[in-house]
């Protein structure tokens, strides 16, 4: 076992000017599980692949432990991979395929079956060890897959989207069992997703990235709680973070009607730049229904309400047509999102007055784009 | 599964179906007849005396199931040698054109290089050109380097003759394959010999089955090469020794000598047909992903 650091590892492909990953700064510690996270095209595949060593690194260093292994090859870097389509050997059988990789570094045959046979039993495959990968379904050969790393006992599991190609439901229970899976193997883990909920259910820690340029390392509750910039704010969360264009004025936020308070602090810290603007960020459950007159109340009218029987989720815009656009959420343009109880929705084209809860608010610089200290 | 889906086919389409299912079993069957019954003729033909041969039906059975034919062809005309000489020549041109026509194309297929898609289009070059005008060449070539008339220079101009068809065919199954297993292999360790022969090359098992199908049926049935390179009478092939019945046999032509000649030429092209034929059934990348 051992920690993984990108040290300003840089990939550009051949015949592109801008960079798939730009000097990617990242230290993963040992036993840790880290998940790379971002929009598709954002490089996050990209960097596991620099570190399994299929993808060259064409500046900076990548480490595992205290080894550079920048351009060591593959097989000589003592990772296991998962892939997306999980590229099991079709010609082997599921042993065989489990024990690949033993068997190339000469383990000795009994050795190799008793560790494919306890990896089984983990991965509940023991009676399919004889079978070949096209006679199984889906969920058992991503367990295959699974099984492939496990069974090396490696420094590094790498895994690429492992979960993309199951149904809804078997991706959420294999989700559990990988997270839970690695916290007994201790290993330390490196996971790409597109999908921001298994980034924050699986990971100890979570890496945004956007554009090949880091954004965000943190944990799942640094990230959701204090969003560095807008992009990690909106990317974070489902449903997504609202995000709006206020004037700032008279120490408000204002917007058409609304009128929210700005502390001290935010309002010292915009610049020249920010043209007397800000945006602010709030999250569906931090807005409060009330009624109008309230200070800092906004109206919204309900276009849709999505009932999860926990919860229920207002899609809206603000009433004032004008100002609506100003406010977007990762839903759409001019739209808003609101939680409210589950027990008394609104009604389609209701109109719902709210108001965002105390200390609930982010703030950001709308020209840099990063979040104000508040 | 396709007989399931025919059987559906069936129970849905109406007339028209029926139709397409009559007239097309009917031209298969001519078709059948007419690839079939020059083969029982020659079968037949093989244990008649020529006497029965120009006189009685083509068709009719030989008065006696004699095998006078086939020994005097096997140990007279020396069919047994040329037989030996095809086999040995046509297994080793086999394998070696596998061997190095797999691992061109997975090459020229899966890396990148300078020069790759010049080679690659030089293969398809290969294709195109006719055999004629390059025997000649062949010929002096051969000799200089010491190898005319022999097996072994016919097993190489063998190998030179079929190599670009087998790279350029293995060429779109290889790229066909997912690279994802490549890179699977070389993270379990396996460096690029290994993934060759270990990973890559069982997944084209049904690919190279047909490119070997193909090459020995081309190379069993080689005339031309062997008529200009290899004319020593103890090295002969099949095709060669075959048409010497024909040529050599001058005023007495010797029909049923013949006529066992090619059954026996025919025979192993069959089976060897028949046994390839069961590697062609399905796909072996299936159950590669999801």
């Amino acid at each position: 076992m051992a920690s993984v650091t990108f040290d300003h590892a840089t990939r550009v492909y051949p015949g592109s000017e801008t960079p798939a990953v730009d000097a990617l700064n990242l230290e993963v510690a040992d036993g840790e599980f880290l998940v790379l996270v971002g929009p598709s095209g954002c490089g996050k595949s990209t960097s596991l692949r620099m570190l399994a060593g299929l993808e060259d690194v064409n500046s900076g260093r990548i480490l595992i432990g205290d080894r550079d292994v920048t351009d060591v090859q593959p097989k000589d870097r003592d990772i296991a991979m998962v892939f997306q389509n999980y590229a099991l050997y079709p010609h082997m059988s599921v042993a065989d395929n489990m024990g690949f990789a033993l068997k190339i570094a000469g383990t000795p045959k009994a050795e190799i079956r008793q560790r494919v046979e306890e990896a089984a039993k983990i991965l509940d495959l023991s009676q399919y060890l004889d079978r070949k990968p096209k006679a199984l379904s889906g969920g058992q050969r991503q367990r295959v897959a699974m099984g492939r790393a496990i069974v090396r006992s490696p420094q590094v599991f790498l895994m690429d989207e492992p979960l993309s190609n199951l149904d809804a439901k078997l991706r959420v229970q294999t989700r559990t069992q990988i997270a839970s899976l690695q916290r007994r193997l201790g290993v330390t883990t490196v996971y790409v997703t597109h999908d921001q909920t298994e980034a924050l259910t699986m990971g100890d820690r979570i890496a945004v990235l956007k554009d090949g340029l880091l954004q965000q390392v943190g944990t799942p509750r640094e990230m959701y709680d204090t969003p560095k910039n807008i992009f990690v704010a909106g990317f974070i969360g489902s449903p997504a973070m609202n995000l709006g264009q206020f004037k700032v004025a008279d120490g408000k936020a204002n917007l058409a009607e609304t009128h929210i308070p700005l502390t001290r602090e935010v309002l010292d810290s915009l610049t020249a730049e920010d043209n007397n603007e800000i945006t602010l960020g709030f999250r569906p459950e931090s807005l409060d229904t009330t009624t109008e007159g309230d200070v800092g109340a906004f109206p919204v009218t309900v276009d849709l309400v999505e009932e999860l029987g926990s919860d229920a989720f207002v899609y809206g815009q603000l009433a004032n047509k004008e100002a609506a656009q100003a406010i977007t959420s990762g839903a759409g343009e001019s739209q808003m999102i609101v939680r409210v109880d589950p027990r008394r929705p609104p009604l389609k084209g209701d109109t719902v007055w709210v108001k965002i809860r105390e200390g609930e608010q982010h703030h950001f610089s709308p020209a840099t784009g990063l979040r104000l200290p508040s | 599964m396709s007989a399931v889906q025919t059987d559906l086919r069936r129970r849905r389409g109406g007339r028209d179906d029926l139709g397409v299912t009559i007239s097309s079993h009917v031209v298969l069957g001519v078709w059948s007849i007419i690839v079939v019954l020059p083969l029982v003729w020659v079968f037949m033909s093989a244990f008649k005396s020529n006497r029965e041969i120009i006189s009685g039906s083509p068709l009719s059975l030989p008065s006696a199931w004699g095998i006078e034919n086939f020994v005097a062809a096997w140990v007279d005309e020396k069919l047994g040698r040329a037989l030996l000489n095809t086999t040995i020549v046509v297994l080793c041109a086999l394998v070696l054109v596998m061997l190095l026509g797999a691992m061109c194309a997975y090459v020229l297929a899966r890396f990148d290089f300078f020069g790759r898609r010049a080679i690659y289009y030089m293969m398809l070059a290969g294709l195109t050109f006719p055999v004629f005008l390059a025997i000649v060449p062949l010929f002096f070539v051969l000799q200089s380097i010491g190898v005319l008339n022999t097996l072994p220079g016919l097993i190489i101009t063998y190998v030179a003759f079929a190599l670009p068809f087998t790279v350029f065919f293995l060429f779109a199954f290889f790229q066909g394959l997912p690279g994802e297993i490549s890179e699977a292999a070389s993270i379990d360790g396996a460096g690029k010999w290994r993934t060759f022969f270990q990973v890559m090359l069982p997944m084209a098992t049904s690919g190279m089955a047909s490119v070997a199908i193909f090459n020995f049926l081309g190379l069993w049935n080689q005339y031309l090469l062997p008529v200009a390179l290899n004319t020593k009478r103890d090295n002969w092939v099949l095709s060669q020794a075959v048409a010497s019945f024909v040529s050599g046999a001058g005023y007495q032509s010797q029909y049923g000598l013949l006529f066992a000649g090619v059954v026996i030429t025919i025979v192993p092209v069959l089976v060897a047909y028949i046994f390839f034929q069961r590697q062609l059934q399905g796909s072996v990348t299936q159950g590669t992903n999801k």
